[in-house]
């Protein structure tokens, strides 16, 4: 286990300034739509906010756990779809319980997660192609199942748990927030956690000290079908109704709340707290929006500019710390 | 470099051999054998109005694949075909309609957007040494949020006749053989595409790129420009293709390229393109298309729901991958044999033929 540790040592420096920087966002963001907006402090206001970043988060995350391998995942969306369908197949025809039906929703999640993983690890073909290709077969399973009808009649207390608030935090929040602990007790001292990370920053390191790099290959693609399932399964009990749409515009925030949480997009990091902070940056800014009655669609516009944005700072930051460490190797 | 063992390379060869063989042969006898089903089982496949159908769709989709294929074969990606397609038919419609300029002019400015666009994509690629999976990924957000801010989803219905009309007549009218002159459009563009992999220059520092860039860098070709040049093609062809598909519709719609991600992707892919670049089909992709479209319409002629053919397609480019990783592997085997027979000279001036896996 030496060897993850020390590749994750280097990530570890850039934390703390990242972290801090994103909080401070997210409090201007606050106090700026605190003056602007008054509605923005009312408890119903910040359930909004906190019930759409309690599955967003989970969407993030599952990309986020591929990411840290250094692949990509563009079926998580459609597998939150897929999921959703089927487990609302399962309650309203089969008049199955809910927890049966959730435990079996999210092993279909984890099922097709597993098959991309299969997939990249066993061809060693480019994850995005993969990824492409079975999303297209994910949703063109979920059209079909029901003819891209919603199910309707899900159970009421499943139904009045994704509706049932504990004051301005909605109930579905603590589902995600016992995942934010999962992953970052799994990612800082659990051995496939470390693993995932090792592979991510070195394959080839990895595999020669001895890590099963196409297990660990395919354990990220399956967390990131659970985590994607997590999300569908959470979004069907708020919206009470399995929509085949479920997960159609996953793709853009799976992608920008990670990058703007300071993943390396090479792989070998998975910054959960940066993560949660990011998704909050992007609800408030979406919220404002909301508020402030603007045009919908420059959501749309603002998170392509805030991955550019992202992206660019990151690159800025990479290059100035290594002309950091190469000034501080002189030196010494 | 070490050498696989001799019987291997020579298996190597031949299975290269084989897999390029099969490449052509292989598609035009999935075609061929797709046609024959939907002919005989499928009613009113031979018409006019079918086959007429066809020959526009696959027009538009040939363009989008090779706008895909020329970024792919420099080892990279645009996701924002579709965006830039969508923005250039807003444009040129809104060019028409309400600035007034005539087709023609509309239409060299709506490309013009288009290759800037792309440019763009490539300047931030080669400028930050981003990912251009994620940089076309924002930049086809950022394109798509302004056309509908810009718009406000509303569509631009008064079209030149002159414009329309080219969308809607037909070239070709002997029996069921019925051609939009749209096609005629895309394989001239398919011409233009193979003479450029074959005879250009900038053809081959594209292949060179793609194959080993860092052997191109040190052989003296001017990686970020060439990056940035194949970005900008990439933006013109998704720019025609977005004013081919508006001629078509007859309106300019802001939903124009929403779902062209998987075409892109699957029409060069299947035609035998390398994803890791140095390699292109050129024609293959025209061919890749043409079993796309083929295979949609027929099997919605069969009345085959259509959630059946997005997952058809959707395993057609699994298949196809699977194939893609094959071929590399054995053009791998193939070129270590080569390289064996002819000398180290043969390895070292061959950067500009393919190389594969070197960005995987």
């Amino acid at each position: 286990m030496r060897a993850a540790t020390t590749v994750n040592r280097p990530r570890g420096r850039g934390f703390g300034p990242e972290w801090s920087w994103l909080a401070g966002i997210v409090v201007l963001e606050c106090a700026v739509l605190a003056l602007l907006e008054p509605s923005f402090l009312t408890q119903f206001n910040l359930y909004v906010v906190l019930r759409g970043v309690a599955v967003t988060l989970l969407v993030a995350f599952a990309q986020l756990v591929v990411l840290a391998i250094g692949q990509l995942n563009l079926s998580v969306g459609a597998i939150g779809g897929l999921v959703a369908v089927c487990t609302g197949g399962l309650m309203e025809v089969w008049g199955m319980p809910t927890l049966p039906a959730v435990v079996l929703g999210l092993l279909l999640g984890t099922a097709a997660g597993f098959i991309n993983g299969a997939l990249t690890a066993r061809t060693g073909i480019n994850g995005f192609v993969i990824t492409l290709a079975t999303a297209s077969a994910f949703t063109g399973i979920t059209i079909g199942l029901n003819n891209a009808e919603p199910f309707y009649d899900l159970p009421a207390r499943y139904v009045a748990f994704g509706q049932a608030q504990l004051g301005p935090i909605p109930a579905i929040g603590f589902v995600t927030l016992l995942v934010v602990l999962g992953l970052a007790f799994f990612f800082g001292r659990v051995v496939m956690g470390r693993q995932i990370l090792a592979v991510g920053g070195n394959a080839r390191a990895a595999a020669l000290s001895g890590i099963p790099v196409d297990r660990v290959v395919i354990a990220a693609h399956a967390l990131s079908g659970f985590l994607a399932a997590v999300a569908a399964i959470l979004l069907m009990a708020r919206l009470g109704s399995a929509q085949p749409s479920i997960g159609s515009d996953w793709l853009l925030p799976s992608f920008a709340i990670p990058i703007v949480g300071g993943v390396a997009l090479a792989g070998g990091g998975a910054p959960v707290l940066t993560t949660v902070l990011a998704a909050f940056l992007i609800a408030l800014i979406d919220n404002g929006l909301v508020l402030t009655k603007a045009d919908p669609y420059w959501i749309q516009f603002l998170l392509g500019a805030i991955i550019l944005g992202a992206v660019g700072l990151n690159r800025l930051r990479t290059v100035a710390e290594s002309r950091d460490a190469r000034r501080l190797g002189v030196a010494g | 470099m070490s050498m696989p063992g001799c019987s291997r390379c020579r298996t190597g060869c031949r299975v290269a051999r084989a897999t390029r063989l099969l490449d052509r042969l292989g598609l035009f006898a999935v075609i061929f054998l797709f046609w024959t089903a939907f002919v005989s089982f499928a009613d009113g496949f031979l018409s006019g109005v079918t086959i007429f159908g066809l020959s526009r769709g696959i027009a538009i989709t040939v363009v989008i694949g090779l706008a895909q294929m020329i970024v792919l074969s420099i080892g990279q990606m645009n996701l924002a075909i579709g965006a830039i397609g969508g923005m250039v038919g807003v444009a040129t419609g809104w060019l028409m309609q309400v600035v007034g300029l005539p087709v023609w002019l509309a239409v060299g400015v709506g490309l013009a957007i288009g290759a800037v666009t792309g440019w763009l994509n490539g300047w931030l690629v080669t400028r930050t040494g981003i990912n251009s999976f994620v940089v076309t990924l924002g930049m086809g957000s950022v394109v798509t949020g302004l056309v509908f801010i810009l718009t406000r989803a509303e569509a631009f219905r008064d079209l030149p006749r002159a414009y329309t009309q080219f969308g809607k007549v037909r070239l070709v009218e002997i029996g069921w053989f019925e051609i939009s002159p749209l096609f005629v459009v895309a394989l001239a563009v398919t011409g233009a595409v193979a003479l450029l992999y074959r005879g250009t220059v900038l053809g081959r520092r594209l292949l060179a790129t793609g194959a080993n860039e860092r052997a191109a860098r040190l052989s003296g070709v001017p990686v970020d420009q060439v990056v940035r040049t194949a970005h900008a093609l990439s933006g013109l062809l998704a720019g025609l293709a977005g004013i081919m598909l508006v001629s078509r519709l007859g309106s300019a719609l802001p939903s124009v390229g929403e779902d062209w991600l998987l075409p892109s992707f699957a029409a060069p892919i299947v035609g035998g393109t390398l994803l890791s670049g140095g390699a292109v089909a050129v024609v293959g992709t025209l061919l890749g298309a043409v079993l796309i479209d083929s295979v949609s319409v027929g099997l919605t002629l069969l009345n085959v729901p259509s959630f059946w053919i997005q997952l058809f397609v959707g395993l057609v480019l699994l298949l196809a991958v699977l194939l893609d990783r094959a071929r590399t592997v054995a053009i791998a085997h193939g070129r270590a044999g080569a390289a064996g027979a002819m000398g180290p000279a043969a390895a070292t001036g061959s950067a500009e033929a393919a190389t594969p896996g070197a960005a995987r």
